[in-house]
C-alpha cells in the first residue's frame, strides 16, 4: 500500500510534468496575453463548464485571427482553464491556485455557480485580479468589491422584472391581460428567489390571482397529482420552475398528455435548464413547443453569423446563455486589454472600470446596448430576456428589439 | 502523572507541530499556503469525529451538522452582529457542544445502522433548514481596517498556523482522553456496551460528554474553516461531503487513534488537491476515480487504517520471536483433593419468586434462590433452562415481571448494570468480550473505574486483580492475542477489578482443555477463599461437582431442586433432567 501510493504520487507528478510541459509549449511566444476561465470541469457542473471552454476558445480563435490585441503589437490571447470542481472548498483552491500559480493571467472569468462565483472572488479581490462573472446573486456585487464586474441581470433584477415584462408580452401577443396565474416549483434556491417579489407584491400591483401554488422536493417521482391540480385551476400563465433537467420533463410530458402542452397553457420557467439539449434529446421535441423561459442572456437577431459559427466549429445545436455570455467575455476581455495598453491586472481593472462602449461586445449582452459597470462592478442596464421553443430550437422573443421571432401565445 | 510514554507521546506531537509550523513557514505560495491551511481543519474534524465514534465505536454520518453550525454561527455573529472571529469560534465551539447534547439525548436510543441512519439526517435537515432561513449564501465581510482584528491577514501563513495551533490542542486534548477513564470507558463501549455496562460503566452518561465535546471541536474546526473559506453554504458546510471527508481521513489513517485522522488529513487532502489540480483540466473527473481507488486499496490492505498497519508490521519487527506462551504460573499444585470450605456466612442475595418471559416463552418461572456469603454457588441444568436469563435478571441486563431481588435485604430489580455492579455484583459472560484492542491492563482498568476514583487507584486495583487470577506476566499483551485461557483469566480480572462481593461467571470453563479447566477452577477457588461470593453457570460436571459448594439445578425455566454436589448428583429428578444415564449408574 505504500508503494501504491507512492506509485500514485509519481504517476500524478508525471501528469503534472506532461500538463506543465504542454502549457510552456504553447506559451512560445512572449507576447502572449494570458486570460482565464474558472468553471466546474468536473462534477455534476461539467458540462456546463465545457460550453464556457468551447464558447472561449471560439471566441479566442476570432480575435487572435483578426489581429489579436493592437495596443500590444497584435498579441495574441491565450486561455488558461482552473477546475473549481464541485464544491465551494475546490473552487476556493482553483481560485488560489489560479492567483499563485498563473501570475502572468490578467483577467479571468467564471465560475458558473453564484456560491463558487462567492469563494472565488473572495480570492481574486484581495490578488487584485479582475474576475467578470455572470452568475446571478445580488451578493457578489454588493460586498463592496472593486475587481468583481456582473454582466447578468442579477437575481433580484430578474425576479422583479419577469411577471412586467410576461404581461407586456402577452398583452401584445394575444390582445388579452391574463387575469390568473399558477406557480408549480422545487424547493431550490433559486426557485424561492424567483416567485419571492411576485408573492410579495406584484400579485397585488398587477390584479392577478394566485389560483395553483404548489412545491415539489426534486427529483420529483410523479407528476401527475401537480398537474391535475392545474388543470383543474385553470390558470392564464403558470409558472413552471424545475431546476433539473429530468423534473422539467416529466412535468412537461404530463403537461401535454393532460392537453396543456404546445402552447396550449402558456408556460413559463426561470434559467436555461429547460431550454437545453438535453432535453431536447430525451424527449419528443413537439411536446417542448411554445414552452418558455426567463434568462439573462440568449442569442439576439444581431448574432445570425455568431449562431451559424458556433453550430459549425462546435456541434452545439444552439448557444446557450452561458456560452453566449462567455464568448461576448473574451470580447470583453479584448476590448479591456485594448485601452489598457498594457498586459497587467491593475491596468484592465482600471479599464473595465472605465469602459463605456456602444454595439462591439455589448451585441453578447441583453439592455440598452451600451457595456459600462457601475461603482460595485453591475453592468448598467442588464436586462432580462425571455426565450421561447419553437419548432424544437429556443429563441428569444423578449424583448422585441433581439427577439429573434414573435412569441406565440395562445388565443383564447 | 509524567511517565516516560506520555513524554514521548507529547515528545511525537511537538515535533509534528514544529515541523508542520517550519515547512509553513517556507511556504511562499499562497496556494500552498491554503493547503497547509486546510490539512489541519480536517485533522481536526477528523479528531473530532474520532473523539466520539472512533473511540465510542458509534458510527456518526452526521458531524457536518456541529461542523455547519459553527460555521453559520461564526458568519452570521460577523454579519449580524460584527463579532470578531476570534470570539466567534470559540463560540462556534459552544454551539457545537450544546447541538450534540441536543442530538444525543434522543439519538442514544438507537444502536448500530439505526444510530447512525439517524445521525445521517441532522446535518440534512439543517441543510434544508438554512436554505429556508434564506441563508443560502453568505460572505464574511471583508475588512479592510484593522483586518487582523477580524482573522482577515494579507500573510496566509498565519491562517495555518492557527490551523495548527488547533489540531494540536486537539490532539492533546485526544491524547489526554484516550489515556484517561473517559477514553477508556468509551472504547470499553465501542468493544461491547453490555459488557461496559456490566462492568460498571455509565454508558448513556460517557456518550454523552463524548458527543458534547467532538460537537464543540467539529464547532470550532467549522468556525475556522468559514474565516479560511469567506463563503458559507448550506452545500459546503451541512453536505454529505463534510462527514464524509471527517470519516475517510480517519478511517484511512487509523480509527480509535490520535494520529489516525491527522495522518490521514496530511495525506488525502493534498493527494485530492494535487489530482484536482493537475489531473482535472486534462481528463475532467478523473481525479474523483484516483481518489477513490486509492482508499479502496488503503480499506482494502490496512482494513483498520494506516496507523495500525505500521503499529502492526512495527511491533512484529521488534518481537520477532514467536510468542512464547508463558506456562502458567498459578503454582497450585493440582489435586483431586477437595480443600476444605469455610462455612459459609449470611445470605447476601435473596431472589424471591422471579418470573420472566419474552413474549410467549416463559424464560424464568417463579424463581427463589438465595445466596450466602462466602459460598460458591454452581447453577445447572439443561440449554435452554433459564441460567443465563437468571444471571441477565441479577445484574440488571433485564428486569423482571415480577418477584423482587434483595441485595443485603435491599430490592435492587430493575437497576440499571452499573448501579449493580457499583454495588457489588460482577459478571463475566459465556461468550469471551475482552477490548481486544487494548492492552491486558488497560482491559482490567475499565472494569476498575466502577470503584476508583482516580487513574492511579483503578491502576492499582487493576494489577491486584490481575496478580490474583496469575495474569501479571501479560499486563501489556493485546487481549487480541491472548490464548482461550488467558481470555478467561482476563475476564475474571476484569470483573474482580471492581471489588465485586458477589461475582456471577456464566461458564467461564467453556471451551477449555483438561488441564485449563484445572487451572481456570484453582483461581476460582481462591477466590472464593479470599471472601467473594461465587455463582457459577457450567456445563462441565466433574470439575463442578470439586469446586462448588453448592448446586441449584434449573429445568424449564423453575427450580428443579438445590444440594449440595452429594445430593444433586443422586437425585434421580436431576439425572433424568440433566446430567443423563452415566451418572445414574455412577452413583448406583
Amino acid at each position: 500500500m505504500k508503494t501504491g501510493i507512492s506509485r500514485l504520487a509519481k504517476y500524478a507528478a508525471i501528469a503534472a510534468a506532461v500538463v506543465t510541459a504542454s502549457w510552456s509549449g504553447v506559451s512560445g511566444a512572449a507576447q502572449d496575453v494570458e486570460v482565464g476561465l474558472i468553471a466546474p470541469m468536473s462534477g455534476p457542473w461539467a458540462r456546463q463548464g465545457e460550453v464556457m471552454k468551447l464558447a472561449a476558445d471560439l471566441a479566442i480563435e476570432r480575435i487572435n485571427a483578426e489581429g489579436g490585441i493592437r495596443s500590444l503589437g497584435g498579441a495574441k490571447l491565450k486561455l488558461s482553464v482552473f477546475d473549481t470542481g464541485d464544491t465551494v472548498e475546490k473552487a476556493k483552491n482553483a481560485a488560489q491556485r489560479m492567483v499563485a500559480n498563473a501570475p502572468d493571467l490578467v483577467v479571468a472569468t467564471g465560475a458558473y455557480l453564484s456560491s463558487f462565483t462567492l469563494a472565488v472572488t473572495e480570492v481574486t479581490e484581495r490578488a487584485k485580479l479582475p474576475v467578470v462573472t455572470f452568475s446571478y446573486s445580488d451578493l457578489i456585487t454588493s460586498r463592496g468589491f472593486r475587481y468583481v464586474f456582473q454582466t447578468s441581470a442579477t437575481g433580484d433584477q430578474q425576479a422583479e422584472g419577469s411577471l412586467p415584462a410576461i404581461m407586456e408580452m402577452a398583452q401584445k401577443a394575444s390582445g388579452k391581460r391574463p387575469k390568473k396565474i399558477g406557480i408549480v416549483m422545487d424547493n431550490t434556491a433559486a426557485s424561492f428567489a424567483f416567485v419571492k417579489p411576485i408573492k410579495d407584491h406584484q400579485l397585488k400591483k398587477l390584479g392577478l390571482k394566485l389560483v395553483v401554488d404548489e412545491v415539489f422536493t426534486p427529483p420529483l417521482s410523479n407528476a401527475t397529482p401537480l398537474v391535475q391540480r392545474v388543470r383543474s385551476a385553470r390558470p392564464d400563465v403558470l409558472f413552471l420552475l424545475p431546476t433539473a433537467i429530468s423534473d422539467a420533463k416529466l412535468l412537461l410530458e404530463k403537461m401535454n398528455e393532460f392537453g396543456l402542452g404546445k402552447g396550449r397553457l402558456p408556460t413559463i420557467s426561470n434559467g436555461a435548464a429547460i431550454l437545453d439539449p438535453d432535453l431536447r434529446a430525451n424527449m419528443d421535441v413537439a411536446q417542448l413547443e411554445g414552452v418558455m423561459s426567463v434568462v439573462a442572456d440568449w442569442t439576439t437577431a444581431a448574432q445570425k453569423d455568431f449562431i451559424a459559427d458556433v453550430k459549425r466549429k462546435t456541434q452545439q445545436p444552439w448557444p446557450t446563455q452561458h456560452f453566449v455570455t462567455t464568448y461576448g467575455d473574451m470580447w470583453i476581455f479584448k476590448a479591456a486589454l485594448e485601452a489598457a495598453g498594457k498586459a497587467d491586472r491593475e491596468a484592465v481593472a482600471k479599464a473595465l472600470r472605465e469602459m463605456d462602449i456602444e454595439g462591439g461586445p455589448a451585441v453578447y449582452y441583453p439592455g440598452n446596448g451600451r457595456l459600462r459597470f457601475d461603482a460595485n462592478g453591475r453592468r448598467e442596464g442588464a436586462s432580462l430576456m425571455i426565450v421561447q421553443w419553437q419548432n424544437g430550437i429556443p429563441v428569444t422573443v423578449f424583448p422585441a428589439k433581439d427577439a429573434v421571432a414573435a412569441p406565440i401565445w395562445p388565443r383564447h | 502523572m509524567r511517565s516516560p510514554g506520555s513524554v514521548r507521546r507529547l515528545g511525537f506531537i511537538a515535533a509534528f507541530a514544529l515541523v508542520y509550523a517550519l515547512v509553513t513557514a517556507f511556504a511562499e505560495n499562497s496556494y500552498y499556503q491554503l493547503i497547509l491551511t486546510v490539512v489541519p481543519v480536517w485533522a481536526v474534524m477528523g479528531l473530532a469525529w474520532n473523539l466520539f465514534s472512533g473511540y465510542s465505536g458509534l458510527v456518526s454520518f452526521g458531524h457536518a451538522a456541529f461542523f455547519g453550525l459553527g460555521a453559520y454561527f461564526v458568519a452570521l455573529a460577523q454579519i449580524e452582529w460584527n463579532l470578531s472571529p476570534w470570539l466567534g469560534i470559540p463560540c462556534a465551539g459552544i454551539v457545537g457542544g450544546l447541538a450534540g447534547l441536543i442530538i444525543g439525548l434522543p439519538t442514544f436510543r438507537l444502536r448500530g445502522h439505526y444510530f447512525a441512519l439517524a445521525m445521517l439526517a441532522y446535518p440534512l435537515a439543517l441543510l434544508y433548514v438554512f436554505e429556508w432561513l434564506g441563508y443560502q449564501e453568505l460572505a464574511l465581510p471583508m475588512v479592510r481596517e484593522h483586518a487582523a482584528r477580524y482573522m482577515q491577514f494579507a500573510d496566509h501563513r498565519l491562517y495555518a498556523w492557527i490551523a495548527l495551533a488547533l489540531a494540536v490542542a486537539t490532539m492533546l486534548v485526544a491524547d489526554r482522553i484516550e489515556r484517561s477513564r473517559f477514553g477508556k470507558s468509551l472504547v470499553a463501549i465501542k468493544q461491547d456496551e453490555a459488557a461496559a455496562e456490566a462492568a460498571g460503566i455509565r454508558t448513556l452518561e460517557w456518550k454523552l460528554r463524548a458527543i458534547v465535546l467532538s460537537g464543540a471541536v467539529a464547532g470550532i474546526a467549522g468556525g475556522f474553516y468559514a474565516v479560511v473559506l469567506l463563503v458559507v453554504t448550506p452545500a459546503a458546510v451541512f453536505g454529505m461531503l463534510v462527514s464524509a471527508q471527517a470519516l475517510i481521513v480517519t478511517m484511512f489513517g487509523g480509527v480509535g487513534t490520535l494520529w489516525g485522522p491527522v495522518l490521514g488529513a496530511v495525506v488525502l487532502v493534498p493527494l485530492s488537491e494535487l489530482l484536482q489540480a493537475n489531473l482535472g483540466n486534462v481528463v475532467p473527473g478523473i481525479q474523483g476515480v484516483v481518489y477513490g481507488i486509492a482508499i479502496i486499496a488503503v480499506i482494502l490492505l490496512a482494513p483498520e487504517g494506516v496507523f495500525w498497519k505500521f503499529k502492526d508490521i512495527l511491533d512484529r519487527r521488534r518481537a520477532p520471536a514467536a510468542h512464547a506462551d508463558i506456562v502458567t504460573s498459578a503454582g497450585t499444585p493440582q489435586t483431586d483433593q477437595r480443600p476444605p470450605r469455610p462455612e459459609p456466612g449470611p445470605t447476601l442475595l435473596d431472589v424471591r419468586h422471579v418470573s420472566k418471559s419474552f413474549g410467549g416463552l416463559q424464560a424464568i418461572r417463579d424463581v427463589s434462590l438465595q445466596v450466602r456469603s462466602g459460598e460458591i454457588l454452581g447453577i445447572i441444568g439443561p440449554n435452554g433452562a433459564g441460567k443465563t436469563t437468571l444471571f441477565n435478571l441479577l445484574n440488571g441486563f433485564i428486569r423482571p415481571d415480577s418477584g423482587s431481588i434483595l441485595l443485603d435485604g435491599r430490592e435492587v430489580s430493575g437497576r440499571r448494570p452499573y448501579a449493580l455492579c457499583a454495588s457489588g455484583i460482577g459478571r463475566t459472560f459465556q461468550v469471551v468480550k475482552p477490548f481486544r484492542r487494548m492492552t491486558v491492563l488497560d482491559n482490567v482498568i475499565v472494569g476498575a473505574y466502577v470503584r476508583a476514583r482516580s487513574d492511579e487507584e483503578a491502576q492499582t486495583l487493576a494489577m491486584t486483580a490481575l496478580e490474583a487470577v496469575g495474569l501479571q506476566h501479560a499486563i501489556g499483551k493485546l487481549a487480541g492475542v491472548l490464548t482461550n485461557r488467558e481470555l478467561r483469566l482476563l475476564e475474571l480480572a476484569r470483573a474482580l477489578a471492581g471489588n465485586p462481593r458477589i461475582l456471577l461467571l456464566d461458564e467461564t470453563l467453556a471451551g477449555l482443555g483438561a488441564t485449563e479447566v484445572e487451572d481456570v477452577t484453582q483461581v476460582v477457588r481462591r477466590l472464593a477463599d479470599r471472601g467473594i461470593t461465587i455463582v457459577i453457570i457450567e456445563h462441565t460436571m466433574q470439575a463442578m461437582v470439586r469446586l462448588v459448594d453448592r448446586f441449584v439445578v434449573l429445568d424449564g425455566g423453575a427450580v428443579l431442586t438445590d444440594g449440595t454436589p452429594a445430593e444433586v448428583t443422586r437425585d434421580p429428578a436431576v439425572v433424568d433432567a440433566y446430567l443423563g444415564k452415566r451418572w445414574r449408574t455412577a452413583s448406583a
